[in-house]
């Protein structure tokens, strides 16, 4: 009975086509997630070997004024992209994952965007995360909405409620047919993405798999959920759909209106212009001030004193300093902003398991809006260090040469590989399926 | 034809429509949506403007307040261009929330425009905005298709069309009725939408241009109104040529699905992927490399800028740079800036070629696709579309240049000409009333002429869907059968 419940369902035209449809559109996204992936190693690549060529050119420039040279030349930093990335590309396609900066003022480097059509993000990545979280439903709502009410139009169903020893036996059945179809497809692209995407079977790529079961459980105990109800076809079909609009579209926009009216960032424009006038205006006051200040900071380079005539580089990037220094109260309170933002955002999507699936595999993927900040944060700590570094040798007013330019390589930062157990991303799906499983129970009782 | 009959199909088909409870349910879940969307969407473009002037502002203040100085200091001093939000994009967001609002305009570089809505986001906004636009392109068509799909279908399933085509009733009357019906239908779910958005251009603060943002309005909503026909004629002919009224309402939700989740979403992915964006690196040092070709001002044994030196002095019969009228400094930053900017320009037109050619795939699907061309309409006449955005980078842009070019021209005038590089210190200064005298920069809109161009494509198309539907109904209401 099952090989031939099978075959009936195969038979049907319109589930062959949303088959096709789906596996077309699953690979076409794998392949954008291997585009994505190679772009962004090329990139990696290129700043790679361009670092080398840009600090030798730059060198034979001005080897002999090492605070001129410092003005010029600008170190990568890199956030490398995990694997995953290409399956839930999140917010990577628009937050830079690469830096260069120089040891100039921080605050005035760190924020500077990729090259990004807008037109692309506002269309969004088609990548699997998509296809899963928007496509699924779908298919799981073409492939259930007439289970029961096909066979009451089509006039089956006295029929099967006389031969069978239990309906909802025979639903269930009929429903375990489906749902072994959709987890088989859900299997070959999950595969498909592995090799292509030549992705690691560790934990997080586990998680993933985990939670698009779950969520795929949950439409299906929505879908089986709304069918009980013994409506037609039509209505069921409308239903299901509209349920699918308010979950996927107008839930999640009506959260995205909330939070950006509710947490609107003036803070990054106040930090732009602070630490604009934190430097420049230092141009024109009293150069010992703007140096007191500056060993304020840095008491250890107290011993290169107070020169105050013409123009030095001490005094210059003293000055620099006072840009990142005087902007640091809007800096923290934009930091503040963001903290929150995510927090509310994290929040809110803990009840709806496609928002709360997107968020989840963004941070396992590594491109969630948390990991660019804690990149953003540790491009602080490059720079830091990049500044320690070179700021006694400047004002000792040491050779070009002096310098081992060769360890100057683009550094790695190391976050968002971190493998702690990401376990409690599973509760708000586990639970939504959970109460939707509840409801088809209760109802299923209800019906007999 | 007769044109009362036409009149008592379109009553029979509201009297029928408002006897069902789920027409008010409906009316009401949208009202309330849209109250929602209106609220957010005016509570955005008033509290994102008061910031974005205040900081306008807060910038010019302190540019203002510097003392005499070196021009070259205020070259680098720089100011801040913040792209404002057009009145209607309370309506229709666009592309708004993903480009960035505020660009630092200094002399030599030209920064990338930054801090964007969707780099503030955790990624919820991928799901989408909820805009009063969003409602008439995604939910309404819906709502529609609901109320439009069984409305001839079910008269054949229930016998009734027969009895009136044997009365004497004609197809094209019944179907232009019907159809005409549900139009009405659509503008009644229509109308708070352009209540709100009339009492937003009446009382809100759009000082700006009222007369072009009416005239924009008025264009906007004819092409919304057009749609609405669109799809009502839609649901008529498919309930109309369907077996069933199921089959009617599964045809027409997948047509929504089709022509309104996957196509548009598809084949800007298919354009992005066909046109790879180059790296930021690559196209930093492809500008960097012309630049440093054609002569890098910043290199003191430059061939290009010796060679300049040379036919200056000549032209003038001086033997070295500080017996010349002006100052020699300023006047090759103002050649530099001169190259550098028009190189940059060239490599960026070339992006934003890139670009184009990504978006033209989902753009020429508008042809075809009536959801994606009322999209372009709207996103175009509420100055929210790309055009807006390269349009505020291109004014950015300008600016920036002449401000460095002033800068440069003031220095070549009052600066010693003895002082051929460095610019600290107090003895080669400007007046501090020259910094006030150069304008600060404002973001205009684009005329409504460049909007009108982009949507051009999409008018006719919505045009020729009109146009093809009236045809349609005229040939079904010769094949269409009865029973």
């Amino acid at each position: 009975m099952y090989r031939l419940l099978f075959l009936q369902f195969l038979r049907s035209r319109a589930v062959l086509a949303s088959l096709v449809l789906i596996l077309l559109l699953g690979v076409i996204s794998i392949g954008i997630g291997h585009q994505f992936l190679s772009q962004k190693k090329a990139a990696i690549e290129q700043v790679e070997s361009h670092q080398k060529s840009h600090i030798e050119r730059n060198v034979a420039l001005h080897k002999d004024d090492l605070g001129l040279l410092m003005y010029y030349v600008q170190f990568a930093f890199v956030n490398s992209t995990t694997h995953l990335a290409g399956l839930s590309i999140g917010q990577s396609d628009l937050n830079p994952n690469v830096q260069r900066i120089t040891i100039k003022n921080l605050e005035g480097q760190r924020y500077d965007t990729d090259l990004v059509n807008p037109m692309n993000l506002q269309s969004g990545n088609l990548d699997l995360s998509f296809v899963l979280i928007y496509l699924f439903p779908l298919l799981i709502i073409v492939f259930t909405f007439n289970l029961l009410s096909e066979e009451t139009e089509t006039g089956t169903w006295r029929l099967v409620s006389v031969q069978t020893s239990s309906k909802s036996k025979y639903l269930l059945t009929k429903l375990s047919v489906r749902v072994l179809l959709i987890y088989a497809v859900l299997g070959v692209l999950f595969t498909v993405a592995k090799i292509v995407l030549a992705i690691p079977l560790d934990l997080n790529f586990m998680m993933v798999v985990l939670l698009s079961f779950l969520y795929v459980a949950f439409w299906f105990a929505l879908c089986f959920f709304v069918i009980n109800y013994k409506k037609n076809s039509g209505f069921n079909a409308l239903l299901l759909l509209s349920i699918w609009l308010v979950l996927l579209i107008l839930l999640p926009a009506g959260i995205n209106a909330y939070l950006t009216n509710k947490y609107p960032v003036p803070e990054a424009l106040s930090t732009m212009i602070s630490q604009r006038d934190g430097y420049h205006t230092k141009w024109d006051t009293d150069k010992k001030e703007t140096l007191q200040k500056f060993y304020d900071h840095y008491p250890q380079f107290q011993e290169f004193g107070y020169p105050i005539e013409g123009f030095n580089w001490t005094w210059y990037y003293a000055m620099q300093q006072m840009g990142d220094d005087d902007s640091a109260k809007d800096t923290k309170a934009l930091r503040k902003k963001m903290g929150e933002r995510e927090t509310a955002s994290k929040q809110l999507s803990a009840f709806l398991p496609n928002m709360h699936l997107q968020l989840a595999f963004n941070e396992l993927a590594g491109t969630s809006l948390n990991q660019h900040l804690s990149f953003l944060d540790a491009t602080g700590d490059f720079h830091e260090e990049l500044r320690l570094f070179f700021y006694p040798l400047i004002f000792k007013e040491e050779s070009g040469d002096s310098v081992d330019w060769t360890k100057f390589v683009p550094k790695y930062s190391d976050d968002g590989k971190d493998d702690k157990t990401q376990l409690r991303f599973m509760w708000p799906l586990l639970i939504a399926t959970f109460i939707m499983f509840l409801g088809c129970i209760i109802i299923g009782r209800k019906l007999h | 034809m007769k044109k009362a009959n036409i009149g008592l199909f379109m009553k029979h088909f509201l009297k029928n429509a408002f006897k069902t409870k789920v027409i008010y349910v409906m009316l009401t879940v949208f009202i309330l949506l849209t109250a929602y969307a209106a609220v957010s969407g005016i509570h955005n473009y008033s509290e994102q403007n008061s910031i974005r002037l205040e900081h306008q502002e807060k910038a010019r203040q302190s540019w203002e307040a510097n003392p005499d100085k070196h021009p070259h200091r205020m070259a680098h001093f720089g100011t801040f261009a913040f792209r404002m939000k057009q009145p209607l994009s309370m309506f229709d967001y666009g592309i708004e929330s993903f480009t960035g609002n505020a660009v630092f305009l200094e002399a030599h570089r030209q920064n990338s425009v930054n801090f964007s809505d969707a780099g503030f986001s955790t990624g919820t906004l991928r799901f989408g905005e909820l805009s009063m636009a969003m409602l008439l392109q995604l939910v309404l068509p819906l709502i529609l298709f609901f109320l439009g799909f069984s409305v001839v279908v079910s008269e054949r399933e229930n016998g009734t069309l027969k009895i009136l085509l044997s009365q004497g009733a004609d197809w094209k009357e019944i179907l232009l009725g019907k159809s005409l019906g549900l139009f009405v239908l659509a503008l009644l779910f229509f109308a708070p939408i352009v209540l709100f958005t009339t009492g937003f251009l009446f009382f809100g603060e759009t000082s700006i241009n009222p007369a072009d943002s009416w005239q924009r309005f008025l264009l906007l909503f004819l092409g919304y109104a057009l749609f609405l026909l669109i799809l009502c004629f839609m649901s008529i002919v498919v309930s109309t040529t369907a077996r069933s009224s199921k089959n009617a309402l599964l045809t027409l939700l997948g047509i929504w699905l089709f022509m309104v989740v996957l196509v548009p979403k598809t084949s800007q992915a298919i354009g992005n992927a066909m046109y790879p964006t180059p790296s930021k690196l690559s196209f930093q040092s492809a500008v960097e490399r012309d630049v440093i070709k054609k002569g890098d001002s910043h290199n003191p044994d430059d061939p290009y800028f010796n060679r300049l030196k040379d036919s200056v002095l000549a032209v003038h019969g001086v033997d070295s740079v500080t017996e010349l009228p002006f100052n020699y400094g300023g006047f090759v930053m103002r050649e530099g800036e001169k190259t550098s900017a028009n190189l940059y320009k060239k490599h960026h037109d070339s992006l934003l070629h890139i670009y184009e050619k990504q978006n033209n795939v989902s753009r020429f699907t508008a042809v075809l696709n009536p959801f994606v061309a009322i999209k372009t309409i709207s996103m175009a006449f509420t100055g929210t579309d790309f055009k807006g955005y390269v349009d505020f980078q291109e004014q950015a842009e300008t600016y920036r240049y002449q401000l460095a070019q002033e800068m440069n021209e003031l220095q070549m005038e009052y600066i010693s000409t003895k002082k051929i590089s460095g610019s600290e210190g107090k003895k080669h200064v400007v007046g501090h009333e020259h910094w006030e005298e150069f304008p600060d920069f404002e973001h205009q809109m684009q005329p409504l002429q460049s909007s009108l161009n982009v949507a051009s494509l999409g008018i006719f198309s919505l045009l020729g869907w009109v146009l093809l539907s009236f045809l349609g109904l005229r040939y079904l209401s010769k094949k269409a059968k009865a029973i």
